[in-house]
């Protein structure tokens, strides 16, 4: 039996040791010859943050899985198998479809399910879609093409409001070269070549912004990684910028240089010579004023959407974290095992289980230990479709799913599902016994929705043949296992080995525990190696595949939320920053052009206090220009975020006011800087600058 | 009502100090007009400056009506100027974008007077002035020597019993000049005190007392003659 091991793989634990390939391996127990490695850009069939270490052909899934009397590529039920395949040139994509569409159709009618009368319509509306699988699967993109738009959406805009500030500074430059701009043009310059001058200017700022633009993409790169993937060994992504995208960025870069220093060139070089020839003067009206003021105004109004965003989101992940979920996380941790890797029979199980529980009890801190199919928030859900005793068959496109998963006697109390009615899980219920299920509140509401007492119902999940399968016992409070965003779903819980009446040999995978959870007295040093060691000692093949604090478990669920939120925010302040500064450098620029403005109203008898006012007052109006435009526009554009919020409305009023406090705070300070300069203009040196 | 002892300003420009005061001792009586005269560079602006306290870094002494300037703070200073002293510059200073009556309204405009009343001071100022048809023209669209007028009419809308002028008549025509000459003999014969800086000695003609500076020091005061003389008006 031949496998192939991936390039990492043999990087990390091998060092590239050429002597791997042809050696044996044990896999699962089963011996095996390295063929080869993998070329190392490849990742499998997607792209995820544990790429496989190994590829295993087909045919060995049903001797890798001991556990299962027959290959699961056998059970109809299992839809497992992803299909990639590479087309022949000149291919029509759509014919292809169509005829793999009507094999599909071809093969469900072969199932009993579709066989039903009610059933033809959904037989005849199955299809194929083939998507490109050039890069694997796109599940990465799937799971956040959402989140990623929205991020470059506002990357966009972010880059909006920095261009804005480029073309204020080019314009002050300009300005401030007025006097030069008219003498040469008085000598002479020709219109073009003032404003070829000042392109160049700015395009070589553009450029030298986007060599440090890339210095900071490429650290940037690493973080982002980082906090996409906290837990990720071999991310199949490489951080180093490709030759596209330094492309792409440089001539981003160049292209917001030529475009936003067009503008202000022009206005410039559109001043008349004589006036600017004659001197300052005492105003601050001139052909550019508006133009600065627009770009602040929008600058303001941009970055008021980005901060609604920003706040969206950052309430959002807060409700998503801070919701109960009903566990209790506290001395809690999961270690993550797998029986079935490490060859154990049906028939060993029982005793495997008790040797775990009391060894684990055994440790030293140790209180309760318990073992289950998986642990809630773990990204893992089992599901079928119940069928109660006594009801009539409920039709075929009827919601009667329930999430489920085998749990032993002291789980509940160790992930915090409280007994509500009967009784929970016990070290009675065992392969031989009566077969009981437990159900959670949400089960009780979805199935017996008018009151009915669910103890002593029977239902199945193998059809209506099914319905006497297992008996409800007890009722647990609800707790969230999968989809954080969702109310919590119908669940069921069973015995660790009691093994379905009906269909028995659908039953044997789950019978092999995923996970032991423990609740310890305080936190215990070295509990992970001591686990190690314990599972190693009752089999060297039962190794710890994943160790986990349950609080951990459950903050790990919030990566991709929480790296959005925290980018969104972190592109709000720099938005923040940017209008700010902005607003800073149309200010200063007015009050030093104001000098001597403000030397005759201080000579004239105006104090301190008034020339802040005056100044203050100018830079807040733009900014509350800005808020007039930015909080319908924000308001507007609250539905874009919408589909990533958890419990917040797109119209948070909350969210918004604080965002303008925000943008008036930062604006205020951004005024009152040069309004302060302003105001201790020392008017005789003002006047003689006149 | 001005005494001036020992009055000193000097530039720092490096590691050299550039003297443009030198021990001032000065003493003007209210309803005087007196006249600075001097080369560039003799101190005349600068001496305005300190009666003006527009400048605050000279040393000496300063009574002003009795009471020591020396001894204020800025702010105490801006206070004492805003409430009796008017001030005329060379380049008139009007703010370009006010039209001729906000330009006349602005010194009011940092004061605590109701909205209404200093509608009617400006109205009785520009009516003064002989200006009323012009207020709500902006400075550039008057002459140079109407754009004075306001000039002046701005310094002495709040009634200062101290008018100050460097080189009022300096941008203008001499038969603006001489119209300007005019005005301020009014406005001295109904009892302001002037101090004027010109190179003028048409100008300085007008005046009751002449002081000569020269490298920052008094060099000539015809003070004495002309000073009595006005003591006896006041009388």
């Amino acid at each position: 039996m031949g496998v192939v091991m991936s390039y990492q793989t043999w990087q990390r634990d091998y060092a590239g040791d050429p002597s791997v390939v042809g050696s044996t391996f044990v896999l699962n127990t089963y011996p095996v010859t390295i063929l080869g490695i993998t070329p190392p850009g490849f990742y499998g069939d997607r792209m995820t943050d544990t790429p496989p270490d190994f590829y295993i052909p087909m045919w060995m899934e049903a001797q890798f899985g001991p556990a299962h009397p027959e290959s699961l590529k056998n059970r109809r039920g299992a839809n497992w198998v992803y299909l990639l395949g590479r087309v022949k040139p000149g291919t029509d994509l759509k014919q292809l479809q169509a005829k793999l569409s009507a094999s599909l159709r071809n093969y469900l009618a072969t199932l009993p399910l579709y066989q039903k009368q009610d059933q033809a319509k959904n037989l005849a509306e199955s299809h194929v879609v083939l998507t490109p699988g050039g890069a694997g699967i796109e599940n990465m993109q799937q799971e956040f093409g959402t989140g990623l738009k929205l991020l470059i959406t506002v990357s966009a805009l972010v880059l909006l409001i920095a261009c804005a500030n480029i073309a204020n500074l080019v314009l002050v430059r300009g300005m401030a070269r007025r006097a030069e701009t008219s003498i040469r043009m008085a000598l002479g310059a020709q219109r073009s070549r003032l404003i070829r001058q000042m392109l160049t200017e700015s395009v070589v700022l553009s450029c030298l912004g986007g060599i440090a633009g890339l210095a900071v993409a490429y650290a940037g790169t690493r973080v982002l990684l980082t906090m996409a993937f906290p837990d990720a060994r071999n991310l199949p992504i490489d951080a180093s910028p490709s030759i596209p995208v330094l492309a792409f960025a440089f001539g981003l870069s160049l292209l917001t240089g030529l475009i936003f220093g067009v503008a202000p060139a022009w206005v410039t070089s559109h001043s008349q010579p004589a006036e600017a020839l004659r001197g300052s003067n005492r105003t601050t009206h001139d052909h550019s004023g508006w133009v600065q003021r627009s770009l602040v105004i929008l600058q303001a109004a941009l970055s008021l959407v980005l901060l609604v965003g920003a706040g969206l989101m950052a309430k959002s992940l807060s409700k998503l974290e801070n919701q109960d979920f009903g566990v209790v996380t506290e001395n809690r941790v999961v270690a993550h095992f797998s029986p079935e890797n490490a060859g154990y029979k049906q028939e060993q199980l029982q005793a495997l289980y008790d040797k775990i529980e009391q060894d684990m009890h055994a440790l030293p801190g140790v209180e309760r230990a318990a073992l289950s199919l998986y642990t809630p928030l773990e990204g893992n859900n089992w599901g079928e479709g119940v069928f109660i005793q006594g009801r009539p068959e409920p039709a075929v496109n009827s919601n009667i799913g329930a999430s489920w998963l085998r749990v032993g006697p002291e789980y509940f109390d160790i992930v915090g599902h409280r007994v509500l009615r009967g009784r929970g899980i016990t070290v009675h219920d065992t392969a031989t016994s009566t077969p009981v299920v437990v159900v959670n509140e949400a089960f009780v509401k979805k199935f017996f929705p008018n009151g009915e007492n669910p103890i002593g119902t029977h239902f199945g999940v193998s059809g209506m043949e099914s319905t006497g399968d297992w008996e409800i016992v007890g009722v647990v409070s609800d707790i969230k296992y999968n989809n954080l965003r969702r109310p919590v779903r119908a669940m069921y819980f069973r015995p660790l080995l009691q093994v379905a009446h009906t269909k028995p040999e659908d039953d044997i995978r789950s019978l092999y525990a995923g996970a032991i959870m423990l609740q310890t007295k305080g936190s215990v040093d070295g509990l992970e190696s001591q686990i190690r060691r314990t599972l190693a000692n009752i089999n060297p093949n039962l190794t710890l595949t994943n160790y986990n604090t349950f609080a951990g478990q459950i903050h790990g669920q919030f990566n991709q939320e929480r790296l959005i939120a925290r980018l969104t925010l972190m592109f709000g302040l720099l938005a923040l920053v940017l209008a700010a500064v902005g607003l800073y450098g149309v200010t200063a620029y007015s009050v030093a052009r104001r000098t001597p403005e403000n030397g005759v109203r201080m000579a004239l008898g105006a104090n301190r206090g008034s020339v802040i006012a005056m100044v203050l007052s100018e830079a807040m109006v733009q900014a509350g220009i800005g808020l007039a435009i930015g909080i319908p526009v924000a308001w507007m554009c609250a539905r874009f975020v919408q589909s990533q919020l958890y419990n917040v409305g797109g119209h948070d009023a909350a969210v918004l006011a604080g965002a303008i406090v925000v943008l008036a705070f930062a604006a205020c300070t951004a005024g009152l800087i040069p309004a302060r300069r302003a105001a201790t203009t020392d008017p005789v040196k003002a006047l003689r600058t006149e | 009502m001005i005494e001036l002892r020992n009055v000193e300003r000097s530039y720092r420009a490096g590691h050299t100090e550039t003297w443009v005061l030198r021990r001032v001792n000065l003493t003007i009586h209210p309803w005087e007009f007196v006249t600075v005269m001097g080369p560039s560079g003799a101190g005349k602006s600068s001496l305005l400056n300190v009666l003006g306290m527009l400048d605050d870094q000279w040393k000496g002494e300063f009574d002003f009506d009795g009471e020591p300037v020396h001894a204020m703070n800025r702010k105490q200073r801006a206070d004492l100027a805003r409430r009796r002293i008017g001030m005329v510059f060379q380049s008139y200073h009007l703010l370009d974008d006010l039209t001729v009556a906000e330009n006349i309204d602005l010194p009011l405009s940092y004061k605590d007077i109701p909205r209404a009343d200093r509608q009617a001071l400006v109205a009785d100022t520009l009516d003064r002035f002989q200006i009323v048809g012009k207020k709500d023209l902006y400075p550039h669209q008057l002459s140079g020597g109407q754009q004075q007028l306001v000039g002046i009419a701005r310094a002495m809308i709040h009634k200062p019993a101290l008018l100050l002028a460097d080189e009022p008549t300096g941008n203008l025509q001499s038969k603006q000049a001489k119209e300007i000459m005019e005005m301020f003999r009014q406005l001295n014969e109904q009892g302001t005190t002037i101090v004027q800086v010109t190179h003028s000695e048409a100008n300085a003609a007008y005046g009751t007392r002449t002081i000569e500076l020269r490298d920052g020091w008094v060099h000539s005061d015809t003070a004495g003659t002309v000073a009595g003389e006005a003591e006896e008006v006041q009388r």
